[in-house]
């Protein structure tokens, strides 16, 4: 029972060719990781976008999400998205972005998802006598410098006088 | 009895925090669950008995399974917006030696979420043109899922040689490419033999006679290298110890 938790080395480097009367290839550690994304085109509100390793394939992203992370799939597409060699760096060498794929998995039993706001705006309160607070009372009072005399309402000071 | 369990505990994933934050939520904003029987909770299984140890985070006890699939991949709501996010340190190989193999799988599961969590945070901050919050937690699961790989990869060598005497798990040899350089080859499967494997046979294993020459020059120019290395570093420590005599440091010393 032992031996099946560990699997022969759970590189997904090695070639994984399959021939009639074979045993099941599995990975028992899988070293892929899935990334949500928030998409850049509107998408249907089941449809959740992830950035996958280019050697997944549909079958290994809906068996991932199935089995690790239990969320129902319906139908899963995949597209590969290649990015530029244009940019050169200071020695004038051509820099490679690395590619990535991208898969959009469309979620079972009419679920929904939309991508969360995962920074919103928090107003800190800074201890006493820290720096930071120094820092915002010293911005506060450039910001107040800056402004013009509420006396004027609104008037730009091109206007004379 | 778990009172006892729970004080063993002395800090705890995400996962399992998780679950006491989901059973209050009846209506999520970003997640809707049309059949909530989707998931049976299974209670009766044992994260109790874990003595588990997480790098994670240090926060209060909570047992129970985990739900809601998606939410996974995003931390905690009460961290969200959080300049930093506290963590302990990364799994070292000596604590995960002393798991056992059903654990250290748990484990790199565990780890794997926590990746993919950290991955998608990184992209929206990227995305947002925000700083990260906290990105050396990255590089901490990253170390622990090495060490784990290095452990189970420990196990499985010993058991292999325990049970078979064969030191790889993959069966290669030496050999010389056409280039006149020696390296390991991996031996892969193949349903037919070599001899009918007409792309293998066009694969040459050995240096053709005007490559010869190029071998001999080339291991020159290593061992030149070596001996030059070792020449400035002797000469470094030379001038090193002309600089700063022993002589003077004794003196100082009393």
């Amino acid at each position: 029972h032992h031996i099946r938790m560990i699997s022969e080395g759970s590189c997904d480097t090695e070639d994984w060719s399959y021939d009639l009367g074979n045993p099941q290839l599995r990975i028992f550690r899988p070293t892929f990781n899935l990334t949500l994304v928030r998409p850049g085109k509107e998408q249907p509100p089941d449809t959740v976008q992830f950035r996958i390793p280019l050697e997944m394939t549909k079958f290994d992203v809906r068996n991932y999400l199935e089995k690790i992370y239990s969320v129902p799939v319906a139908a899963v597409r995949t597209r590969i998205q290649y990015c530029t060699n244009k940019k050169r760096n200071h020695l004038n060498q051509r820099v490679k972005r690395p590619d990535y794929k991208v898969a959009y998995v469309q979620l079972a039993q009419q679920q929904t998802f939309q991508f969360p706001d995962i920074f919103p705006e928090k107003d800190q309160k800074h201890e006493e006598g820290s720096v930071e607070e120094m820092q915002e009372k010293f911005m506060e009072d450039e910001r107040q410098r800056q402004k013009s005399d509420p006396r004027r309402g609104g008037v730009t000071e091109w206007f004379g006088l | 009895m778990s009172a006892a369990v729970a004080s063993r505990l002395t800090a705890v994933c995400r996962q399992f925090q998780r679950v006491l934050t989901v059973s209050s939520h009846t209506q999520t904003q970003y997640a809707t669950r049309a059949f909530s029987t989707f998931h049976s909770c299974q209670q009766s299984r044992m994260y109790d008995s874990w003595c588990f140890r997480s790098p994670m985070n240090n926060r209060a006890v909570h047992t129970s399974c985990v739900r809601k699939g998606l939410e996974e991949f995003f931390d905690l709501p009460e961290n969200w917006g959080e300049q930093t996010v506290k963590s302990g340190a990364p799994w070292t190989a000596k604590q995960l030696r002393v798991k056992s193999n059903e654990d250290l799988h748990k484990l790199w599961y565990v780890f794997l979420k926590e990746k993919n969590m950290l991955l998608t945070l990184e992209q929206e901050a990227k995305r947002q043109r925000l700083p990260m919050p906290s990105p050396e937690r990255l590089k901490k699961v990253e170390r622990s899922m090495k060490r784990l790989d290095t452990v189970v990869e420990e196990r499985e060598d010993s058991l292999r040689l325990l049970q078979t005497g064969q030191e790889r798990g993959r069966p290669g040899e030496w050999r010389r490419n056409v280039f006149g350089k020696t390296f390991w080859y991996r031996f892969r499967e193949h349903p037919i033999p070599w001899y009918l494997n007409s792309r293998y046979k066009r694969r040459r294993f050995f240096e053709p006679s005007h490559v010869a020459p190029y071998t001999r020059l080339s291991l020159e120019k290593y061992l030149r290298s070596k001996i030059r290395k070792e020449k400035r570093e002797k000469r470094n420590q030379k001038s090193l110890a002309a600089m700063f005599p022993k002589k003077t440091a004794l003196a100082s010393d009393h």
